[in-house]
């Protein structure tokens, strides 16, 4: 009863978005018909003919791959560097005010920054050299893209690792500091246990700026696959039901990856919800 | 015998022991102050006072956690200068790790010794026995137990490291009178069955009374008191000879003055 009331609750926003679009497709040109878009959904491995951009799977497979890339660079070096501002205290009050004000800068604003530092350099171009070429996955990772969605998934990541390590309570530290445990048996026993729900958050927050920084990235100049891609090429030709098909699919994956970051935080941190 | 021969040596002893805390609101608060105190192999001490007198502190202090700003805390004829592996520490909320199941918990000294898991589960599971908790609860997260159950599982972390010293702050504090009852009494026959020394602390001249051997009543900062009590255990709280300890130590601790600030 109760889902079948979560699920008939749930879809009256959709349901209303969803007859808006349809009454302002039969008003408009621009705005394309459900049916449209619904059949490019249904072929995403097709590239469409009359767009100069890969198919929607393909183009996701791209801006997954550029936010895997991205991303984990960024949780590696935010774990890390949480661990380091939130257990020294020197190094928090070196580091704590840059990264408030850095942290305050859309990571988009860099990217024209980011574009002149690493150029057109991507890891097959580092890697391969003239052959970069014939490894065209590897060679539509740009750094300069890569680069951006570290930096928007970085900070999130760090600051809560830094605050989970913070917060870990003495008398637990005390607990295993009794029982004989050295510097790093209270880091593997306490510490990290202790903020891995923290760190989860920071991971679950900073996988989502990651999925949306790569959706605007691609739309910038200079980028020539990825669904945000898509979007910007079928503006350029007045196509827009390719633009809402990468829409939807965009939210779909941001919903999954959503999720998945929940399972994964209740998984390390049930044991906190009934701890307070 | 053997016991009897311990009994006269003093494990744990305090020599004109004093612990000062700098605070900007205190910067010169001595939560300990020149206090010596033995605490007699195989014997149960325990430590009365009002809240706030330096019990916890002592004890801390005792376990290493704190060091000494004067004189000294001596375990074994040597000076504590940190936390010592034949010490067993039970804190005032059982110090469980919440993100470990019982199991873990109860054998977590044993896992920081590097002990195989065999040896960790095995004895894990003794010493939950020994505490009385079923053996369905060492898969359990310690938020899932009732407070009595935590206690006792607590109390199975220190029997598992089969520590010869045993400190105890309040271990059985905001537990109802019934199950606290139950606790004391069972603590009393673990107590028998390996004689291990303990230092245990508390605000309930009752409790201090049905537990031990001797109980040093404490006043602000230092130690004002000290009664043998010697009865049998099992032991009634509602006893003529037990209450007459219990009105004992309550007109000591009368007799202590709160000081000015508070």
């Amino acid at each position: 009863m109760t889902l079948i009331r979560k699920i008939a609750l749930g879809s009256i926003v959709p349901a209303v978005l969803l007859a808006i679009w349809w009454a302002m497709s039969l008003q408009s040109s621009v705005v394309p018909s459900i049916g449209s878009v619904v059949e490019v959904l249904m072929n995403p491995s097709v590239a469409p003919a009359d767009l100069d951009t890969t198919s929607i799977t393909a183009g996701a497979q791209i801006s997954i791959l550029r936010v895997v890339l991205g991303f984990g660079l960024a949780g590696i070096t935010g774990i890390v560097a949480g661990f380091l501002i939130g257990l020294s205290r020197t190094s928090r009050e070196i580091f704590a005010p840059a990264m408030s004000v850095a942290m305050a800068i859309s990571p988009i604003a860099w990217l024209p920054v980011s574009i002149i530092v690493f150029g057109l350099a991507t890891p097959a171009s580092v890697l391969f050299g003239d052959e970069a070429w014939r490894y065209n996955t590897l060679d539509q990772l740009s750094f300069a893209v890569v680069a951006v969605i570290w930096y928007g998934a970085f900070f999130p990541v760090a600051l809560n690792t830094a605050a989970g390590v913070r917060g870990v309570r003495r008398a637990h530290m005390e607990t295993v500091r009794v029982l004989g445990a050295g510097r790093m048996q209270m880091l593997t026993k306490v510490i990290l246990p202790a903020s891995m729900p923290a760190i989860f958050t920071g991971l679950r927050l900073g996988g989502g700026i990651a999925w949306r920084v790569i959706v605007a990235a691609e739309i910038f100049p200079g980028t020539r696959s990825g669904l945000g891609y898509m979007i910007s090429a079928s503006h350029e030709i007045g196509e827009y039901r390719y633009a809402f098909a990468a829409i939807i699919v965009i939210g779909a994956i941001g919903l999954v990856l959503d999720g998945g970051f929940r399972l994964l935080a209740w998984r390390v941190g049930h044991w906190q919800a009934k701890e307070r | 015998m053997e016991t009897h021969q311990t009994a006269t040596k003093s494990v744990l002893q305090f020599r004109d022991a004093g612990k000062r805390f700098c605070t900007p609101a205190r910067p010169d608060l001595w939560a300990v102050r020149d206090l010596s105190l033995d605490c007699p192999a195989g014997k149960i001490t325990c430590i009365v006072g009002p809240s706030g007198c330096g019990k916890t502190t002592l004890l801390r202090l005792a376990a290493g956690l704190d060091d000494a700003t004067t004189g000294q805390v001596v375990l074994n004829g040597a000076t504590v200068s940190g936390p010592s592996q034949g010490v067993g520490l039970v804190s005032q909320e059982g110090g469980l790790l919440p993100w470990m199941s019982v199991e873990q918990n109860v054998a977590l000294g044993l896992s920081i010794a590097g002990r195989s898991r065999a040896d960790r589960r095995a004895r894990a599971a003794r010493a939950l026995g020994r505490v009385h908790l079923p053996p369905e609860v060492s898969k359990s997260f310690p938020h899932e137990l009732s407070g009595g159950m935590r206690r006792r599982a607590a109390l199975a972390r220190v029997l598992c490291s089969e520590a010869p010293v045993l400190l105890m702050d309040e271990p059985f504090g905001g537990l109802d009178e019934h199950t606290r009852r139950k606790l004391q009494t069972q603590l009393v026959e673990l107590w028998t069955e390996d004689r291990p020394t303990i230092l245990f602390i508390t605000h309930s001249i009752e409790e201090a009374v049905m537990l031990a051997d001797r109980v040093v009543v404490m006043g602000f900062a230092t130690k004002t008191a000290e009664i043998e009590i010697d009865l049998t255990h099992p032991r009634d709280p509602l006893s003529p000879d037990s209450l007459d300890c219990q009105l004992k130590i309550r007109e000591l601790l009368q007799q202590t003055r709160q000081p000015q600030s508070l």
